[in-house]
């Protein structure tokens, strides 16, 4: 979520310090930064006029974690992590302002009849004035990349991105009905969004009806019909609660994501609908102007207060520390939240937005990140009482690879997707070998094909391969839970001189496991070199040198007078006759932004002859 | 007879190349083992329940969406597992079917699948490794010095740092994010000086403790995955995670 600074720094009596102080804060103590960004600050570069846009503000990406959707995807809800990080007081939270709910509409009813809305709470306004909204406004909103619409929707979206709580305005006058309703679409049913979008609907997804027909799809989007214009006087303001699961159902089979239902799917408190009503109301007094006319709460079950519990002893021993009840009680004021303290055990009352706070490990998180999980020392396992046990088929998987490596053989790791199988996957995303392998046979011939061109790249005298893997095969379904038989682990080899084969790994088991793992040896690669992906090429030089020649120091020569474009020169034939011995040089020429041609590289190698000549070396 | 009885062994320079997550594994089972780690592993294709329910990740979890899981077809909520935690119910089962109560201490290292297009850095099949310690006195401090000696050991001569941030799994409360940092000529010159996210961890949730059996006011445990393509990146500087399963020996063969 994109949390502005300056929208931040109106919960505090004094600015907040500088955004990466922000970003750190968080970082360590609550969510994971995405990035910070700079805006309204004029660039040459834009072509604007400087005067323009002078505002700057710093906007966070903040990335809260699902478990903190309920309550931290507003800035309320920043700014009050920001409180108890940095122990500044959240002077100014909208949340402990009382508000007057208590006129009631004459003329609006709501009738809820789906349980899938806990909370449907509308204020009928009279006479607002639609227009551009004030500078600091669209301000805000266009710094976390909202579009400023008009006042009265600019109000909704503010309200929503201050306290959590998605509020939709109706154009009242034509709702066509001020009778307002909740419940599920009928089949068939359909809607024009506000994104002039024409949306068929099911009977999965809720709607807000007026009079019955569908005036919104509930927590997604509003009506087209009913939509805010200039020309509006009178609105309904909607702040409701919706059912989490129903609203990212209905998002993602209308392909409609958006800002509200973005906030409804995580689930939030009914009680947050009084405090979007109550932010939506100092607009009404200080922006958009016109009367509340009056109310229509419809909140059947409210939310009842929860308690839990922990003592100082369960923090120590799951977060291994050694804090106090002080350290705890500091905490939990600063996290703001109520609690009763009696010889070591915490009463918490979680407030109504935090719905992640249900165990004793919530509140011990609560306690570790805030204090810091820095303070948490590494703290050894103590010796083990029991012994390790021997993984028989990882013991035997290790005594096949050491055979094979020993063999020549390298290993490799082929897909376990293929064309064709007795298993199939659904939806895979790359649409190619849905099915799970019956064999590792094909991946293996596939691999050996795929490496025989680069035999002489590699230096080696044959290519032979194995793969240790899981296979899928006769799986047939058993009659008593329907289930098949476990996957089985197969071990193949091929090799340039025998197409692949396989057997089931257990085949190699030993007749008595040892207690321990044999020591074996590790890679003892540093560091990984790319490969060059343009074909290569081979060229061998054999010379005929005198006694005490050092063939280093020829490989060496050839190497200098080969340059960069040789990849590498191995020694690959040696053979004496009387005083002089021959040595035979293998060279490889590949380029890693071209493919090499014969012409250049005969060029190369005729300056190697002539150096190796000029040397008193005879080439052969 | 076997087939791989019937060649000779050849001399050391024409030995054959072990694949970098083989070494990874066998070097990270060295150093559990000593710990008193056992070796566990489980079925690649896998219940929904083990992958998902079982580990508190409730039925209308996001992860559980089509595009992240690959689904069998025409299996009753069947998957390709899509991470090693199914093993820590799994394991725990077995054990109390054997009578055997806590503690205990596994690592699952083995083959996960998401459904996700690949690139350079995605891929739809890797390797994870999984640790789980249970008992009565588990703490997250054990998880901080669990993770130093494992990475002190991999990482010879360099000075290792580990710091927890904040996190959300379902599986784990509380859940951190491990960032390791390596100080030193010898370390790897991608996780020299800096500080690189490594894995997600935790302190095992008491509804998983409670799903596998065991009584969650007695145990706790703390539980980690991490990436092993994503350890041999960082460590051997490699640019493509395809390379994992390219089978491809101008790859395998410098390990």
């Amino acid at each position: 979520m994109k949390v502005s600074k300056l929208w931040l720094d109106k919960f505090f009596d004094t600015p907040l310090p500088s955004a990466d102080v922000l970003s750190n804060a968080l970082t360590f103590h609550a969510f994971e930064i995405d990035g910070v960004e700079k805006v309204g600050e004029a660039k040459p570069s834009d072509g604007r006029p400087t005067d323009v846009s002078p505002f700057r503000d710093e906007v966070l990406d903040v990335k809260v974690t699902p478990n903190r959707g309920h309550d931290a995807l507003s800035h309320r809800g920043i700014a009050k992590e920001l409180s108890a990080i940095l122990k500044l007081p959240l002077a100014h939270d909208p949340f402990v302002v009382s508000s007057d709910f208590s006129k009631k509409s004459a003329t609006v009813t709501v009738s809820i009849q789906s349980d899938l809305c806990k909370r449907y709470f509308a204020a009928y306004i009279k006479g607002v004035k639609v227009g551009p909204s004030p500078k600091w406004l669209k301000d805000r909103l266009e710094a976390i990349g909202q579009r400023s619409i008009n006042n009265v929707v600019d109000a909704t979206n503010f309200v929503m991105f201050n306290t959590g709580q998605p509020l939709h305005a109706f154009d009242a006058d034509k709702l066509g009905s001020l009778d307002i309703g909740v419940r599920l679409a009928k089949a068939g049913e359909k809607m024009m969004a506000l994104d002039g979008k024409e949306y068929g609907l099911s009977d999965s997804n809720l709607v807000i009806t007026a009079g019955d027909v569908a005036v919104g799809i509930a927590g997604v989007k509003g009506g087209m019909a009913c939509g805010i214009t200039e020309d509006t006087k009178d609105i309904v303001i909607e702040s409701a609660n919706f059912d989490g699961v129903t609203v990212r159902k209905s998002a993602g089979t209308l392909k409609l994501r958006t800002d509200a239902s973005a906030r409804f799917e995580q689930g939030i408190s009914p009680e947050l609908a009084a405090e979007g009503m109550k932010g939506m109301l100092e607009f009404v007094a200080h922006q958009i102007g016109g009367e509340v006319a009056g109310f229509v709460d419809v909140y059947p079950e409210p939310q009842q207060q929860t308690y839990v519990s922990v003592t100082v002893e369960q923090v120590n021993k799951v977060l291994g520390a050694e804090l106090t009840g002080a350290d705890i009680a500091d905490v939990f004021t600063r996290l703001g939240l109520a609690y009763k303290e009696q010889s070591g055990v915490f009463e918490v009352q979680p407030p109504f937005e935090r719905l992640d706070l249900i165990i004793a490990e919530d509140l011990i998180e609560e306690v570790g990140r805030i204090v810091g999980y820095d303070k948490i020392p590494a703290t050894p396992l103590p010796a083990f009482e029991k012994t390790s046990e021997l993984n028989q088929n990882f013991y035997t998987a290790e005594k096949v690879r050491e055979e094979l490596l020993a063999q020549g053989y390298s290993e490799v790791f082929t897909s376990v997707f293929a064309p064709k199988g007795e298993r199939v996957v659904l939806n895979k995303v790359d649409g190619v070998n849905p099915y799970l392998r019956t064999t590792l046979v094909d991946g293996l011939n596939a691999a050996l094909k795929k490496n025989i061109p680069n035999k002489d790249l590699l230096g080696l005298k044959e290519v032979k391969l194995f793969e240790i893997g899981v296979v899928w095969k006769d799986g047939k379904a058993s009659p008593v839970d329907g289930l098949r038989p476990r996957e089985t682990t197969m071990v193949g080899i091929v090799t340039e001189k025998q197409p692949a084969v396989e057997e089931p790994l257990a085949m190699h088991a030993p007749g008595v496991f040892p207690a321990e793992y044999q020591n074996l040896p590790l890679s003892v690669a540093v560091q990984y070199k790319p490969f060059s992906k343009y074909p290569y090429i081979v060229r061998d030089v054999a010379v005929w040198t005198p006694a005490g020649t050092d063939e280093k120091n020829v490989a060496e020569m050839i190497q200098r007078e080969a340059g960069e474009l040789c990849s590498k020169v191995s020694l690959f034939d040696t053979f004496s006759k009387g005083e002089k011995t021959s040595l035979a040089f293998r060279l490889i020429f590949q380029s890693f932004d071209r493919t090499l041609t014969e012409v250049e590289v005969n060029k190369i190698m005729e300056e190697i002859s002539h150096i190796l000549v000029g040397k008193g070396f005879e080439v052969r | 007879m076997l087939f791989m009885e019937t060649e000779a062994r050849l001399p050391a320079d024409r030995r054959g190349h072990l694949h970098p997550i083989s070494s990874l594994i066998r070097e990270a089972n060295n150093i559990f083992s000593e710990m008193g780690f056992t070796f566990a592993e489980g079925p690649l294709v896998e219940k929904e329940w083990y992958n998902f329910d079982a580990l508190n990740v409730p039925k209308d979890h996001p992860a559980r969406d089509m595009q992240d899981t690959f689904f069998i077809k025409d299996e009753k909520e069947m998957v390709l597992r899509t991470h090693c935690s199914p093993v820590q119910v799994r394991y725990i089962e077995e054990q109390l079917k054997k009578n055997i109560q806590p503690p205990y201490r596994v690592i699952v290292p083995g083959p996960v699948f998401r459904n996700e297009a690949t690139d350079m850095t995605h891929e739809a099949e890797f390797f994870q490794m999984e640790c789980l310690v249970v008992g009565e006195d588990v703490t997250l401090a054990h998880l901080k010095g669990t993770l130093e000696k494992y990475f002190t050991e991999v990482f010879k001569g360099v000075s290792v740092e580990i710091r927890f941030r904040p996190s959300f799994f379902p599986f784990t409360e509380p859940s951190v994010e491990v960032d390791v940092r390596l100080i030193g000529e010898k370390a790897p010159e991608k996780l020299r000086g800096r500080w690189i996210e490594m894995m997600g961890a935790g302190m095992v949730h008491p509804n998983v403790i409670k799903n596998a059996g065991l009584d969650p006011q007695k145990y706790r445990g703390f539980a980690f995955g991490m990436g092993l393509d994503r350890l041999a990146i960082l460590r051997w500087a490699i640019d493509d995670i395809r390379l994992m399963h390219s089978a491809d020996l101008r790859f395998v063969n410098q390990f």
